[in-house]
């Protein structure tokens, strides 16, 4: 039974990938990895540049998944209860007060998308960590849940006027940090100037049939696949390695030029970083049919689920991207797979 | 006056024939000596002066050039055997042997005299000698005379020192330096050799990875090696397949996870891609994932073949 409810969602999700990557063209990795996560239940942050199309590709997803959407845009002046109340004056010339972004929906929010989340302010950063950790929030005397909800978030790196950097525990949060990046093939490049599908983001999102994804029974899809995919002891070590790696890289006889790999990493990833790294690796084994995770699908996922967990030197900070780069990708190369 | 002019007189006149009469005598009486024709003698000597035992032969080399007119009367010539006397006392140098040849060259008679002489002396104390003097008569044109080959003197040297020798006190110049001998510091230096040249051999052999021959210390060629000698059981199955990884891992210079990837960084083994992938589906099945497919029905003896062929190709074997 199990088996047969997997294979369907398995087809459901592919069918999500498919729709999606027809409205964002040359970002097939990126809409994989969005997939993954949605089935691991984790936040997504994307990061980019201006324009390359995250926020129509978190547009397309989310009209797949269907459920509670809200959108929030990130601003300087943006506080905490913005989030969740607004306050008004009636049409009976009395102030009323109605539930802000993240109230509106109830238990029913599945998307909460924050965009240009690093122009918010620290103190909004700090009502997300616990809203992304315990999908709940006290508000209005009571306890408020939103099971279904998946926070994704985007930023620029480009822009660095009136922005603030998200603290390690608010990245720490978030399952992914995805990388957008200009299709490199010229006929992609082609389509997006001269296509005029293209041009009108509202239509191209319609293109995607609504609610794919049956978002309330995400949570219990999503366990039945961290049941149901198999890590031998074998991979669990090598996780293992690969977390310890991380934390202590000189260890492992990791070199990268110019860097003095002993100060380089002040903190490795964490328990939970890893944890989620799995949970991802287990649905990417799913989607791809198979019943055990192989290093293949830690793989697929490390970069994106570990890379902004790792707290450098300050000294080395301003190469974060570059050196969390190189650093994952020798760690792949050093530890021993068996 | 008279007196004084007589014995004056008288002196004067003494004198006059005292001085006068022995060159008037000459030209009256003695005819002035016939010269002799002239005779080119070079005569090349032993190279060395010094350090002569009893017992040694000592050779030289007379050239004797002549008008052609004369001729060299062989009677004169040096006897083998003949030793000189020098007031009446032999010399301890005999003539061992004697050799004349002859030639002709632009109106010359020209005799080439080979003598060698034997030492037959001996002292305990360094002692001078000499190649005796020889003459050597020619005849011809109605004329007969001789000429005199130089001696040439050199020093007998004692087969043994007697006693105490005081070094500062005999500076010969004819002695030479003295050389000190460098037997001992040769003997300690290639010893020392030897053992620099075994040290950078066994240093070699550390190097290559206790491996003799080139390439035999290869990850392949070690791993073949190893996997020859595991138990056909699970533990021997896993231990070889993570042997095989490490293997790959320290050929490609990287962990490696697929066939193509390997042949990327190592084109060798394209002639192995299949075998690659059923490693990779072995590897897989063993350590990841049980219900994998297309696994060899005795993966012990395919690994081992598997190892064999790695190995070959990393000897540059196809």
């Amino acid at each position: 039974m199990s088996d047969r409810l997997l294979e369907d969602w398995r087809t459901h999700a592919l069918q999500l990938e498919n729709e999606v990557n027809q409205v964002v063209v040359g970002q097939d990795n990126a809409v994989r990895l969005i997939t993954t996560a949605i089935f691991a239940r984790g936040h997504v942050l994307l990061e980019g540049d201006v324009g390359v199309g995250k926020t129509t590709l978190l547009r397309a997803v989310t009209r797949g998944i269907g459920g509670g959407y809200q959108r929030i845009e990130g601003t300087i002046d943006l506080m905490p209860n913005d989030l969740v109340y607004h306050t008004y004056l009636g049409d009976d010339g009395r102030p009323h007060v109605s539930p802000g972004p993240l109230l509106s929906h109830g238990t029913d929010l599945a998307v909460f998308f924050f965009n240009e989340i690093n122009r918010a302010r620290p103190q909004v950063h700090s009502l997300l960590l616990r809203v992304m950790a315990e999908r709940t929030l006290s508000a209005f005397n009571r306890e408020h849940t939103f099971p279904h909800m998946l926070v994704f978030a985007d930023r620029n790196q480009v822009e660095k006027e009136e922005t603030f950097e998200i603290p390690s525990a608010a990245r720490d949060r978030f399952m992914m940090e995805i990388p957008i990046v200009v299709p490199s093939s010229a006929d992609i490049m082609e389509s997006l100037i001269f296509d005029t599908r293209y041009h009108d983001v509202d239509s191209l999102v319609d293109q995607v049939s609504p609610g794919i994804l049956q978002f309330d029974e995400l949570n219990q899809i999503a366990a039945l696949i961290q049941n149901s995919v198999q890590a031998t002891p074998a991979l669990r070590k090598y996780a293992l390695d690969l977390w310890l790696a991380t934390r202590d890289p000189a260890q492992f006889g990791i070199q990268i030029e110019g860097v003095d790999i002993r100060r380089l990493v002040i903190a490795g990833a964490s328990p939970r970083g890893i944890a989620m790294m799995m949970r991802a690796a287990r649905v990417n084994a799913w989607l791809n049919g198979r019943e055990a995770v192989l290093p293949e699908d830690i793989h697929a996922v490390f970069q994106e689920t570990i890379a902004h967990r790792l707290v450098f030197n300050p000294i080395y900070e301003m190469r974060r991207t570059a050196l969390a780069r190189e650093l994952l990708d020798q760690i792949v190369h050093v530890v021993s797979v068996a | 006056m008279n007196m004084m002019t007589h014995p004056t007189l008288h002196f004067l006149l003494l004198l006059v024939i005292g001085l006068v009469s022995p060159s008037a005598w000459g030209a009256n009486n003695v005819s002035p000596p016939e010269k002799n024709p002239p005779v080119d003698i070079t005569v090349s000597n032993p190279a060395r002066e010094v350090g002569y035992h009893v017992g040694e032969i000592l050779s030289r080399t007379i050239t004797l050039k002549v008008a052609d007119q004369y001729r060299i009367l062989p009677t004169s010539l040096p006897i083998p055997g003949n030793q000189k006397r020098y007031r009446n006392k032999e010399q301890g140098i005999e003539l061992y042997a004697s050799k004349i040849s002859e030639s002709h060259e632009n109106g010359q008679n020209i005799y080439t005299l080979d003598l060698s002489y034997q030492v037959f002396t001996s002292s305990i104390v360094a002692k001078p000698a000499a190649l005796p003097p020889e003459f050597i008569k020619f005849s011809g044109n109605g004329k007969l005379f001789q000429v005199r080959v130089p001696s040439w003197n050199f020093r007998i040297s004692p087969l043994a020192v007697y006693g105490s020798v005081n070094i500062s006190k005999d500076m010969s110049p004819l002695r030479g330096p003295l050389l000190i001998s460098d037997q001992r510091p040769r003997i300690i230096m290639n010893t020392a050799l030897a053992i620099l040249g075994l040290s950078l051999l066994g240093l070699l052999y550390i190097l290559g990875t206790h491996a003799w021959l080139p390439r035999m210390g290869g990850p392949f060629a070690r791993n073949y090696r190893a996997i020859r000698k595991l138990t056909r059981d699970d533990t021997g199955l896993k231990t070889a397949i993570s042997n095989l990884h490490e293997a790959f891992k320290k050929s490609c210079g990287r962990s490696v996870f697929s066939a193509d990837e390997i042949m990327q960084v190592k084109p060798a083994f394209t002639p192995l891609a299949d075998e690659l992938s059923r490693f990779f589906l072995l590897s897989r099945c063993v350590f990841f994932d049980s219900s994998a497919q297309n696994i060899p029905a005795d993966p012990h003896a395919w690994l081992k073949q598997f190892s064999r062929r790695c190995r070959d190709i990393e000897r540059g074997m196809k």
